[in-house]
């Protein structure tokens, strides 16, 4: 505990408030939420539909404003933060992961990745370097040119990812990431994330799925707009790597090393039989 | 923001790719509208390159008198020679003999342009002109004879008619006409001589020398009922030097005449080389018509599918934010997708433009048009003016969408 809050935590919220409607239709979708994110932590965050997880992920994407409360991010109120440098702060420090992908369909895949590099200011040529070797790393470097339409779910998620780290992000933000993919899709995907979870980067992910949560260092489980419990205030462990999550530690454990190879082979095989 | 320019075009071509005939469609309206103002531009910069020439051809030591004031060269345009013929001119035979007796002033030569029916073995078309002058006409303007001799300064009182080659073969169906008798209004004329072929229906006379017949101003006023309607005196200077002290001379001189009224301009030089076409004012006064509606429904086109273009791509604004563009990226991204709309317009209207132009050159107009950056530069500058006028508010609609509500958006 003590090693955690001697760092200054990557994102603080205190009191945070949103309020849509007003009037009879008032409604609070976050009502006073603290929460302090240390860097490197893998939260999952919990909750039945309507309880806030989704907007609480894009205020902290920088995408939706808080009505109430305070957001600091690296300790700098956003709320000071003018448009433009949120922006910036989106395209630097910012990856976001979308159930749904958000591909934009009418590029291709290479240009679907560089494109965060474009609003960095990267050079095309770059751009295209970058993509390609981040496309690598994920086994799509076969579908570079190929229009999202032509992709698989799991693939496209892939690419989506892919894309959301291109410009090296600290935070990674997925909403469901595996909501719309299977099992197997599902699972290479969070491979990937706790990949990157293990290099050391910042990841929130928000899933209706418990088993998930294995993955993850932390939980978080919201209702009604606020925190109901947190796996950080059970455990004790000092090391977040150690940290025991919810439900089979064990065995997701084992999960994520031994299958890892496996999965990548896996991915790649039914890639050649559609050739 | 270099990067992200040229990321921008090349987005704005992908797109504009996508829906190769809804931008096609839209540019159209652009398009129609620079071919006009190109043509209009390249043909009266070629009409006034031509007279322009002839004036430097010359010698550079004419200056006309013209009635009206003129000095401002936007009611020059305007004072086309068919207005002209229907008013009262202010110059007189005395402003003629007044210029006369200036000192340097060579040649003066009156010309009064009349309608009136020609006639040989045949009746000439009505585009032919009757043209009373002084003998001076031919130094000053360089009018040279085929057969024959121009009217005779010692004669002056003699019937007799200079006639243009193509109102010669028009009327006796040769060249050779020399002798033959001319009917104009009814008043019997002998041929004292045929002009060479010309080919310049576009002059600062303002009278086409291949289809008119010349006579002495003496029996221009008896068609007349006596009276000498001068549209404009021509004069030459001794020397170019000497041409600037003249034109003050002459405009002294001319308002003493006119109680100092200053109802009659001097001009010299480039000032002379206005469009005087009739065929061409009214080509430019339709073209401008058809340029400004055109202009303003390509405009209009532009900015319905640009609001069309944001709608569909709400998500995508919303996905980009998302990755980090700024409001300012959106606003040009959709900016340089309309810019590159109404400038493909315009670069192909700038070609038709010019094509119509060298059509209407080569068949219907003896002259060429002017290629010059200038029409370049203003059809370049109304395509993105019309680019960026009726671009801006779709691209600020873009960039002010709010994130989360693009991305809820059904794809």
């Amino acid at each position: 505990m003590t090693k955690i809050n001697t760092a200054s935590p990557v994102i603080e919220l205190k009191d945070l408030k949103k309020r849509f409607g007003i009037g009879d239709a008032e409604h609070f979708a976050l009502d006073g939420v603290d929460l302090t994110i240390q860097k490197g932590e893998f939260i999952a965050i919990m909750g039945p539909s309507g309880c806030g997880k989704t907007t609480l992920l894009n205020i902290l994407g920088l995408l939706d404003r808080s009505t109430e409360g305070e957001y600091l991010l690296d300790s700098k109120d956003v709320s000071t933060i003018s448009m433009g440098k949120q922006a910036r702060i989106r395209s630097r420090q910012i990856g976001f992961i979308f159930q749904s992908f958000n591909l934009i369909s009418r590029l291709s895949v290479i240009d679907n990745v560089a494109l965060p590099l474009a609003y960095k200011g990267v050079s095309k040529t770059k751009r295209l370097i970058l993509a390609s070797n981040i496309l690598e790393t994920f086994h799509l470097n076969e579908r570079e040119y190929y229009m999202p339409h032509q992709l698989s779910g799991g693939q496209m998620q892939r690419v989506a990812i892919a894309r959301a780290l291109v410009n090296e992000p600290s935070i990674i933000l997925a909403d469901e990431p595996t909501g719309n993919l299977d099992s197997k899709s599902s699972h290479i995907i969070m491979e990937e994330l706790s990949d990157l979870h293990k290099r050391g980067n910042t990841i929130i992910m928000v899933t209706h799925n418990p088993r998930l949560t294995t993955y993850a260092s932390r939980v978080i489980t919201m209702l009604d707009g606020k925190i109901d419990t947190d796996t950080l205030e059970v455990l004790e462990e000092l090391d977040p790597f150690a940290k025991k999550p919810l439900g089979k530690t064990t065995n997701a454990k084992k999960s994520t090393k031994t299958p890892r190879k496996k999965s990548a082979s896996k991915a790649t095989k039914p890639r050649k039989k559609k050739k | 923001m270099r990067f992200l320019l040229i990321t921008h075009i090349q987005n704005a071509r992908q797109s504009l790719k996508a829906s190769r005939m809804r931008s096609t469609l839209t540019m159209i309206g652009v398009t129609i509208g620079v071919a006009s103002i190109t043509t209009i531009l390249a043909l009266s910069g070629g009409a006034s390159k031509v007279v322009g020439d002839q004036i430097n051809s010359l010698g550079g030591n004419i200056a006309v008198v013209r009635p009206g004031n003129v000095s401002d060269p936007l009611s020059g345009i305007a004072q086309v020679q068919a207005e002209r013929s229907f008013s009262t001119s202010t110059l007189t035979e005395t402003d003629v003999s007044s210029i006369r007796s200036i000192a340097h002033v060579k040649a003066v030569a009156p010309i009064m342009i009349m309608s009136g029916v020609i006639k040989g073995d045949t009746t000439a078309p009505s585009t032919s002109q009757v043209v009373a002058t002084t003998p001076e006409l031919s130094s000053i303007s360089n009018l040279q004879i085929d057969t024959g001799g121009f009217l005779d300064p010692d004669a002056s009182n003699q019937q007799t008619v200079v006639i243009g080659q193509q109102l010669s073969l028009n009327i006796f169906g040769s060249e050779s006409s020399l002798g033959k008798t001319v009917t104009i209004r009814g008043l019997p004329f002998t041929v004292n001589g045929v002009l060479k072929y010309i080919g310049q229906p576009i002059n600062y006379n303002g009278v086409d020398f291949d289809n008119a017949a010349i006579i002495n101003l003496s029996y221009g006023k008896i068609l007349n009922q006596g009276a000498a309607q001068i549209q404009q005196i021509d004069l030459q200077a001794d020397s170019v030097a000497n041409l600037s002290r003249s034109i003050i001379n002459v405009n002294q001189a001319l308002l003493t005449n006119h109680q100092d009224e200053a109802d009659f301009s001097v001009l010299s030089g480039s000032q002379i080389a206005e469009p005087t076409s009739q065929l061409f004012d009214a080509i430019a006064g339709v073209s401008a018509a058809v340029a400004a509606i055109s202009l303003l429904v390509g405009g209009v086109g532009i900015m319905n599918i640009m609001l069309v273009t944001v709608a569909e791509r709400t998500r995508e604004i919303g996905i980009r934010k998302a990755l980090g563009a700024s409001n300012g990226d959106i606003t040009w991204q959709f900016l340089i997708e309309s810019l590159a709309i109404s400038l493909g317009g315009g670069a192909v209207g700038y070609l038709i433009g010019y094509a119509i132009a060298f059509l209407a050159g080569t068949t219907v107009l003896t002259f060429y048009p002017i290629l010059n950056w200038q029409v370049a530069a203003v059809a370049f500058g109304v395509s993105v003016g019309i680019g960026v006028v009726f671009g801006i508010y779709p691209a600020i609609r873009a960039s002010k969408k709010d994130p989360i509500d693009s991305l809820r958006q059904y794809n």
